[in-house]
C-alpha cells in the first residue's frame, strides 16, 4: 500500500494491491453488517455507540433515542463508501483511490470503527482457551494492526507534523 | 430569619444553575491512535494544535479530559459528534 498526498490538492491518494483492496472491501462490508444487524447487547456496538450518561439511565435512553439512528447512518455510509471504493471485479493489479478531505474523514472514521469492532472481537476470543480460535484471533489481530497502519499513514499525509 | 434564609436558598439555587454548566468528557480508549484523537479535536472543535495535543495527552495520561463546557444541548451535540468519530464521550454536569 502507498499513501501519499494528492497533486495540487487537499486529501490523500491511496494505491492498494488487489488483495488489500479486497480485504478492505470485505471488512467494510462486515462493519456495515454489524451496524445493520448487530444485536443491541453486542459489546462491539457498545464501542461504536457508547453510553453518554453512564450514571443516569433515563438520560442515557433519551440520548440514545435521539442520536442512534443518525450515528448508525453516518457510520454505515462511511463503511459503504470504503466498500464501494475498494470493490474490484478481478485481479487487475493496483487499485488507485483519490480521496478529498471529506472522503478521507469517512475513511478515518470507518477505520476507527473497524478497529473498535476488531478489538472487541479479539478481546472476547482471548477469554477462551479453545485452540481453534487462535487462527481467527491472529487474523483479527493482523487486520487490527493493518487498519491502524493505514489510518496512521493517512494522518501523516492529512496532518503532517510541522517542524 | 426565616425569610432571609429562604431568600439565600433561592439565590444559591439560581447561582448553582448558572455556575454549573455541563461538560463533554472524552475517555481514554486503548484503540484510538493519539494522532487521530488530536486531529479530531482540532478539526471538530477548531482548537489550535497545541491545545488539541494537550487535551489528547490528558485523555491518554489521566484517562479522561473535559473537552468542552456549556449548556446541556451543546454538550450532547459534542458527545454525539465524538461518538461519530469513534471516541468514547460522556455528558455530565460540571463539578462545582
Amino acid at each position: 500500500m502507498i499513501v501519499a498526498g494528492r497533486d495540487g490538492g487537499e486529501g490523500v491518494r491511496l494505491v492498494l494491491e488487489t488483495e488489500e483492496a479486497m480485504l478492505l472491501s470485505e471488512l467494510a462490508d462486515q462493519v456495515d453488517s454489524v451496524l445493520l444487524l448487530g444485536e443491541v447487547d453486542d459489546p462491539a456496538l457498545g464501542r461504536l455507540l457508547p453510553n453518554a450518561y453512564p450514571d443516569d439511565v433515563t438520560a442515557a435512553q433519551d440520548f440514545t433515542r435521539y442520536t442512534r439512528d443518525s450515528l448508525v447512518d453516518g457510520k454505515r455510509q462511511a463503511a459503504q463508501q470504503v466498500r464501494d471504493a475498494t470493490a474490484v471485479d478481478d485481479d487487475t493489479g493496483l487499485v488507485q483511490i483519490e480521496l478529498d478531505q471529506a472522503e478521507a474523514w469517512s475513511w478515518l472514521t470507518f477505520l476507527t470503527d473497524l478497529r473498535l469492532i476488531l478489538a472487541e472481537r479479539v478481546g472476547i476470543v482471548e477469554e477462551g482457551s479453545d485452540e481453534s480460535d487462535e487462527t481467527r484471533d491472529d487474523y483479527l489481530r493482523a487486520a487490527y494492526e493493518w487498519a491502524g497502519f493505514v489510518q496512521g499513514s493517512m494522518l501523516e499525509v492529512l496532518d503532517p507534523i510541522k517542524g | 430569619m426565616t425569610d432571609t434564609l429562604e431568600h439565600l436558598d433561592t439565590e444559591s439555587v439560581v447561582n448553582t444553575a448558572i455556575d454549573m454548566p455541563w461538560s463533554t468528557i472524552v475517555w481514554d480508549d486503548p484503540v484510538n491512535l493519539m494522532t487521530y484523537v488530536s486531529y479530531v479535536f482540532r478539526s471538530y472543535f477548531g482548537y489550535p494544535r497545541e491545545e488539541a495535543e494537550r487535551l489528547m495527552l490528558r485523555v491518554h495520561q489521566e484517562g479522561r479530559a473535559i473537552v468542552a463546557t456549556g449548556n446541556r444541548e451543546a454538550m450532547e451535540r459534542h458527545a454525539e459528534a465524538m461518538h461519530g468519530y469513534g471516541l468514547q464521550a460522556t455528558v455530565s454536569k460540571a463539578a462545582p
